[in-house]
C-alpha cells in the first residue's frame, strides 16, 4: 500500500469516527447495554442520528429572557469541539494537525465550549439551569489537573510533547503497562465526569435537582438542542478515542498492516468501552454530589501513581 | 534619545497646565493633547527597539548627589514603554467618558487629569533610567500619583481609608527597596545599575539578602499573595480607569523590577527560581480561589490580578532556573510566557475595569447579586466584556491563551542538571490546570450574574443612560489587541522576542529564538485559531440559512412552577457555593442566619460574607500588637522624668551594643 493511501485512509477514518461512528454509535451502544440489563430490547443503535434530525426540522422556542448569547452558544460549542477534534489522536499514532503541546490547546478547547454552554445555561435566567452550570463549573474545574497532569505524565514517558505521540511509551510489563493502566484509569473517571454519565450524573433523571448537563440545556430546543447533544456525543468520542488509544497494543505510522490494525482496536475498544459505561450505568447509582469531588480525587491520585512510577523509572520508558 | 526628553517634557507640561488652565474642558483636551504628543514622541523611539533595533543610551548631568543619571532603553524597558504609555492614554479618554458628569459641573477635575500625567511620567522613569536614586523617585511619583487617583472620591470615608491602606501598604514595599539599595550602594558606593550588576553578579549572603528584600518590595507592588490585602479595596474604591491603570499598567512596575534585577544578577541560584516558582504559583492559586467567592466586581478583578501576576511570575521562576541552569528553552519559554503574559494580562484587564467601569455608570452598583440581564441593555459592554472574560480564563484563540501554553511548554521540559531526574515541572503544571479551571468558573459566574438572565435588582437599572463613547472606544482598541496576539501568535511573540533574547544573552551558548520558538509550531497556533474562527462563522452561516429560525418566546422552565420571580435566579453565591465548600478551610465565610421555621414560617434569611483571611489576620496583629504595646505603657510610672531618664538611658546603651565592633 502506498503511504499517501494510507494517510487518506487515515484522515477519512479519523472525520468518520469523530463526526458520524463515535457520536452515533457510542451513545446508542451504550443505551442498548443499559436497555439489555435492564430486560428491555431498547432502540436501534442509530436511533440519536434520527432524533438529531427530527430536532433539526423543529422550529425552537427560546426561554423569556435569553439574549444574543443564547442561540450563539451552541455553535461556540460545537466549533471548538470540532477544533479539538483536530489535535486529538482518535486512531493513536496520528491526528490531523499535531504540534508542541497541542494536548493543551485541547483541554482549554473543550474548556471554551464548555464555558459558552454554563453561560448559556445562565442566560435562561433558570435557578436550575445556574445550579448546573455551577456544578458542570466545579467537577470540571477539579476534572482538569487530572486530565493534564495524566496527559503531562504522559508526555514525560513518551518524550514527546505532542498529543499523537503521547501513547507510543514503550516498553512493557511493569512500567510501561503499568503506567498506561493508571493513567487509562485516570481519563476514564475524566471521561465519565466529562461527558456527564454514571456515577459522576445521570443523563436519564428525571429530577432537575440530581442532574448536572441535562439541567444545563432544559431551555434548549429544536436546532440548538440537537447541536448540544451531537456536540456533547462528539466530546464524549474524543475522550473516549483518548482511553481507547491506552489500552492500544497497535499504532498508526511506520507499516501500513500496523496502522490498519490500529484502526480496527480503536473501534473495537470505542465499542467496549461505551458497553462498558453501559454496564456502569447499569450497575452503579449516581454518587452523591458532596462524593463527587473524591471520585474526582481518585483519578487524580491514579495519576499521581503514574507519575511516580515513571520517576522512579526515568528514561526506561522513552 | 531628544523624542524621550521633548516627550517627557510634554508630559510635565501637560502636568502643570492641566492644573492651571481654566475650565475643564480646556484641561482635558490640554492633558490629553500633551499626552498624544508624548506617546508619540516615546514610540517612536522604543517600537524598534521593541522590534530589534539597538538600545537607546544617554546621560543627563544632576547636582549633588546623583550628578550623573545614565538613561538607557533596552528592549525590555521599552516593552514596558511601548504598553504603558498608550494604554495610560487610553485610560485618560476613558476617564473622559467615565467622569463626563464632572468634567461638566463644577469640581475642578484638573488634578485628576494631570496625576494620570504624573503617572506617564513616572513610567518614563522608572523604565529608562540606570540610576537607583532616580529610579526610587519614579517610584515613589507613581506610587503617590496612585494614592491620589485611588480617593477620587475623597468624600466617601471607606474610600479615603482604601486609600490610605493603598499608601501605607506601597511604602512598607518600599521600605523593602531602599533597604536592597542601601545595601547594593554600601557595597559598590555607587547608585548606578551597571556597579549594582557587578555587586549582584557575585555570589554571597549579602546578594541573597538583597534579592529577598527586592522581590518582597515588587511583590508588595505588584500585590503577590499574601501582600495582596490592600489591592482588592484599592481596585473597588478607585474610578474604574484608576482600577484598570492600576492593575493593567501601574503595578506592573513591580514586574519590570523583578525582570530587570534577574537581569542586573545575570545568573540566578536555582533556589531563586525555586523561590519565584513558589511564590507565583501560591500567588496564582490563592488569587483565583478569592474571586471565586467575591460579589464586587471589581473586587473580583482585583484578586484576578494577583492571580495573574502569579502566572507571569511563574514564568519568571522557570526562566530563572534555565538562566541558573544554562537551558535556553527554559529561558525562552518562561521569560518568554511571562512577559507576553504581563502585556495580556493589561489588555484583558483593563479591558474588563472598563466594562466594569460601564456597568457602575449604568446601573450604579457593581454587586454581581444585584445584577443581570446587562447583555440585552448594553449592545458594546456585553459582547466586549465576553472576550476579556474568556481571554482571562485563558481560553483559545484569545491572547491569554498563548502566553499560558508557553508556560505549560515550559512547565513540560525536564531538568536533569536541578537534581530532578529527567522530572518536568508536572505539580506545578497541575496546579496551572486547576489555576485554569476554577478561572473558567469564576469568569462564568461573573458574566452570568451581570449580563444574562433578568436584572436581580429591578430599582438599580437606570434604563436611559447611553454608552458613552469615551468608554466603549478604549475597550474596543482593547479588544483589537487581544485579538491580534490571540489569532496571530507569531505578532504577540515577536513583541516579546527582543525582551526575552536579552535574557538569552545569559543563558550560555547563543541559541536563537526561532530555534526555541519555531516558525512551524506559531504556524500551526495560527491555523488552529482561523479553524476555529471560520467553523464558529460557517456554522453561524449554516444555522441561519439551512436550519428553522423563530422568535418564539416563551416562559423559561421552572419546574412547573408558575410564577417565577428575578429574584429566584441562581445567585452568586450560590453559583460558587459547591467550590467553596471544598476550599473551606481557604476561603473562610462568615455567615448571618434566621431560617424559616415551624409550620407557619415567617420570613427568613441567610446572609454569607466571605471574607479576606489575610487581610483578617493582619488587622488582627496590628489590633493585638496596638493592646500589647498599650498594656505595656499603661504599667510605665506617669512621672515623665523618670521615663525620660530611662528612655535615656536604654538609647545609649543600645547605641554601645550596635557600634561596638
Amino acid at each position: 500500500m502506498d503511504l499517501e493511501l494510507v494517510q487518506v485512509g487515515l484522515i477519512a477514518c479519523h472525520v468518520a469516527l469523530v463526526l458520524v461512528v463515535g457520536p452515533v454509535f457510542l451513545v446508542g451502544i451504550t443505551n442498548r447495554v443499559k436497555a439489555r440489563w435492564a430486560g428491555r430490547r431498547g432502540p436501534r443503535l442509530n436511533q440519536v442520528w434520527f432524533d438529531w434530525l427530527r430536532l433539526l426540522r423543529k422550529t425552537p422556542v427560546y426561554g423569556a429572557p435569553t439574549s444574543w448569547l443564547f442561540p450563539l452558544a451552541p455553535i461556540v460549542v460545537l466549533a471548538s469541539t470540532l477544533t479539538a477534534a483536530l489535535v486529538c489522536p482518535v486512531v493513536p499514532g496520528f491526528a490531523p494537525l499535531s504540534f508542541d503541546g497541542d494536548f493543551v490547546m485541547f483541554a482549554y478547547l473543550l474548556g471554551l465550549g464548555r464555558l459558552l454552554l454554563m453561560l448559556g445555561a445562565l442566560d435562561t435566567g433558570s435557578s436550575f439551569e445556574g445550579m448546573g452550570a455551577s456544578r458542570e463549573a466545579t467537577y470540571a474545574a477539579l476534572a482538569e489537573p487530572s486530565f493534564l497532569l495524566a496527559l503531562g505524565t504522559l508526555a514525560w514517558a513518551s518524550g514527546s510533547l505532542s498529543f499523537k505521540d503521547l501513547a507510543a511509551v514503550q516498553g512493557g510489563w511493569p512500567v510501561a503497562v503499568t503506567l498506561r493502566a493508571a493513567i487509562a484509569a485516570a481519563l476514564l473517571v475524566v471521561l465519565l465526569v466529562e461527558s456527564s454519565r454514571v456515577p459522576a450524573d445521570d443523563p436519564t433523571t428525571h429530577l432537575e435537582l440530581t442532574m448536572v448537563h441535562e439541567v444545563m440545556i432544559l431551555d434548549h430546543s429544536g436546532p440548538e438542542l440537537a447541536i448540544v447533544q451531537y456536540a456533547s456525543a462528539m466530546k464524549m468520542t474524543l475522550l473516549a478515542a483518548v482511553v481507547a488509544s491506552l489500552a492500544n497494543p497497535f499504532a498508526a505510522g511506520g507499516e501500513p498492516i500496523a496502522t490498519v490494525a490500529a484502526t480496527a482496536m480503536t473501534m473495537v475498544l470505542l465499542a467496549a468501552i461505551a458497553g462498558g459505561i453501559g454496564l456502569v450505568e447499569s450497575l452503579t447509582a449516581r454518587l452523591r454530589f458532596r462524593a463527587l469531588p473524591l471520585f474526582v480525587l481518585a483519578s487524580f491520585l491514579t495519576v499521581a501513581v503514574a507519575y511516580v512510577v515513571v520517576g522512579q523509572n526515568a528514561g526506561a520508558t522513552q | 534619545m531628544d523624542q524621550l526628553v521633548y516627550g517627557f517634557v510634554s508630559l510635565v507640561a501637560g502636568a502643570v497646565l492641566t492644573v492651571a488652565l481654566p475650565r475643564n474642558a480646556v484641561r482635558v483636551a490640554v492633558n490629553l493633547a500633551t499626552q498624544v504628543i508624548a506617546c508619540v514622541l516615546i514610540l517612536s523611539q522604543t517600537i524598534p527597539i521593541v522590534m530589534g533595533s539597538q538600545p537607546l543610551v544617554g546621560a543627563l548631568m544632576w547636582s549633588y548627589p546623583i550628578e550623573r543619571v545614565d538613561i538607557r532603553v533596552d528592549a525590555l524597558g521599552a516593552f514596558f514603554l511601548s504598553f504603558s504609555l498608550p494604554m495610560t492614554l487610553l485610560g485618560t479618554i476613558y476617564a473622559v467618558g467615565y467622569l463626563a458628569h464632572d468634567i461638566r459641573g463644577p469640581r475642578h477635575v484638573g488634578l485628576h487629569f494631570a496625576l494620570l500625567s504624573a503617572v506617564q511620567v513616572s513610567y518614563v522613569i522608572v523604565y529608562t533610567v540606570q540610576n537607583a536614586f532616580a529610579f526610587l523617585v519614579g517610584w515613589e511619583i507613581a506610587a503617590l500619583a496612585a494614592w491620589l487617583l485611588v480617593i477620587w472620591d475623597n468624600r466617601n470615608q471607606k474610600i479615603r481609608f482604601a486609600g490610605f491602606n493603598y499608601l501605607v501598604s506601597t511604602h512598607l514595599g518600599l521600605l523593602f527597596l531602599v533597604a536592597a539599595i542601601m545595601i547594593m550602594h554600601g557595597m559598590t558606593q555607587s547608585f548606578q545599575f551597571a556597579d549594582f550588576a557587578a555587586f549582584l553578579g557575585r555570589s554571597g549572603l549579602s546578594r541573597d539578602i538583597c534579592f529577598v528584600l527586592l522581590m518582597t518590595s515588587f511583590e508588595l507592588k505588584s500585590a503577590f499573595f499574601p501582600f495582596h490585602s490592600w489591592l482588592p479595596r484599592a481596585h473597588s474604591a478607585a474610578p474604574a480607569h484608576v482600577s484598570a491603570l492600576m492593575s493593567g499598567v501601574i503595578h506592573k512596575a513591580g514586574l519590570f523590577g523583578m525582570l530587570k534585577f534577574i537581569l542586573l544578577i545575570g545568573k540566578p541560584e536555582p533556589w531563586m527560581g525555586w523561590y519565584l516558582i513558589g511564590v507565583s504559583a501560591l500567588s496564582a492559586f490563592m488569587g483565583v480561589l478569592y474571586t471565586i467567592s467575591q460579589r464586587d466586581i471589581k473586587r473580583l478583578l482585583g484578586y484576578s490580578s494577583t492571580e495573574n501576576v502569579g502566572i507571569a511570575g511563574l514564568g519568571f521562576g522557570l526562566g530563572c532556573l534555565g538562566l541558573a541552569i544554562d537551558r535556553p528553552i527554559l529561558v525562552a519559554l518562561g521569560f518568554g510566557g511571562g512577559i507576553l503574559h504581563i502585556l495580556n494580562h493589561a489588555l484583558f484587564k483593563c479591558l474588563l475595569f472598563y466594562g466594569a467601569g460601564a456597568i457602575y455608570r449604568f446601573t450604579h452598583t457593581v454587586d454581581l447579586e444585584k445584577l443581570g440581564g446587562l447583555g440585552k441593555t448594553m449592545k458594546w459592554t456585553g459582547p466586549l466584556f465576553l472576550i476579556g472574560c474568556l481571554a482571562s480564563a485563558a481560553l483559545p484563540p484569545f491572547n491569554g491563551f498563548l502566553s499560558e501554553l508557553l508556560l505549560y511548554l515550559g512547565l513540560l521540559q525536564g531538568a536533569p542538571e536541578l537534581g530532578l531526574g529527567s522530572r518536568p515541572f508536572l505539580p506545578v503544571l497541575a496546579l496551572l490546570a486547576l489555576i485554569g479551571g476554577l478561572s473558567a468558573l469564576s469568569i462564568t459566574r461573573v458574566f452570568g450574574l451581570c449580563f444574562l438572565g433578568v436584572p436581580r435588582d429591578a430599582h438599580h437599572v437606570i434604563a436611559d443612560s447611553r454608552e458613552h463613547p469615551c468608554v466603549v472606544g478604549p475597550m474596543v482598541i482593547h479588544l483589537i489587541g487581544i485579538l491580534a496576539i490571540g489569532l496571530f501568535p507569531g505578532f504577540g511573540l515577536a513583541l516579546v522576542e527582543a525582551a526575552t533574547r536579552l535574557f538569552l544573552a545569559h543563558a550560555g551558548p547563543e541559541v536563537a529564538f526561532a530555534t526555541l520558538v519555531p516558525v512551524a509550531w506559531i504556524d500551526a497556533l495560527a491555523l488552529v485559531a482561523a479553524v476555529f474562527v471560520s467553523m464558529c462563522l460557517a456554522l453561524t452561516v449554516a444555522r441561519r440559512l439551512l436550519l428553522p429560525a423563530s422568535d418564539r418566546r416563551h416562559v423559561t422552565w421552572g419546574c412547573g412552577y408558575g410564577s417565577p420571580t428575578s429574584r429566584m435566579q441562581y445567585s452568586g453565591a450560590s453559583f460558587s457555593q459547591p467550590m467553596a465548600y471544598i476550599f473551606r478551610d481557604v476561603l473562610q465565610h462568615a455567615s448571618r442566619e434566621d431560617l424559616p421555621r415551624s409550620p407557619f414560617p415567617k420570613d427568613g434569611h441567610y446572609h454569607t460574607h466571605y471574607f479576606d483571611a489575610v487581610e483578617r489576620a493582619l488587622f488582627k496583629a496590628l489590633a493585638d500588637g496596638e493592646a500589647a504595646v498599650g498594656r505595656v505603657l499603661g504599667r510605665l510610672p506617669e512621672d515623665t522624668r523618670g521615663s525620660f531618664a530611662a528612655g535615656l538611658v536604654t538609647l545609649v546603651i543600645l547605641v554601645v551594643l550596635v557600634t561596638r565592633r
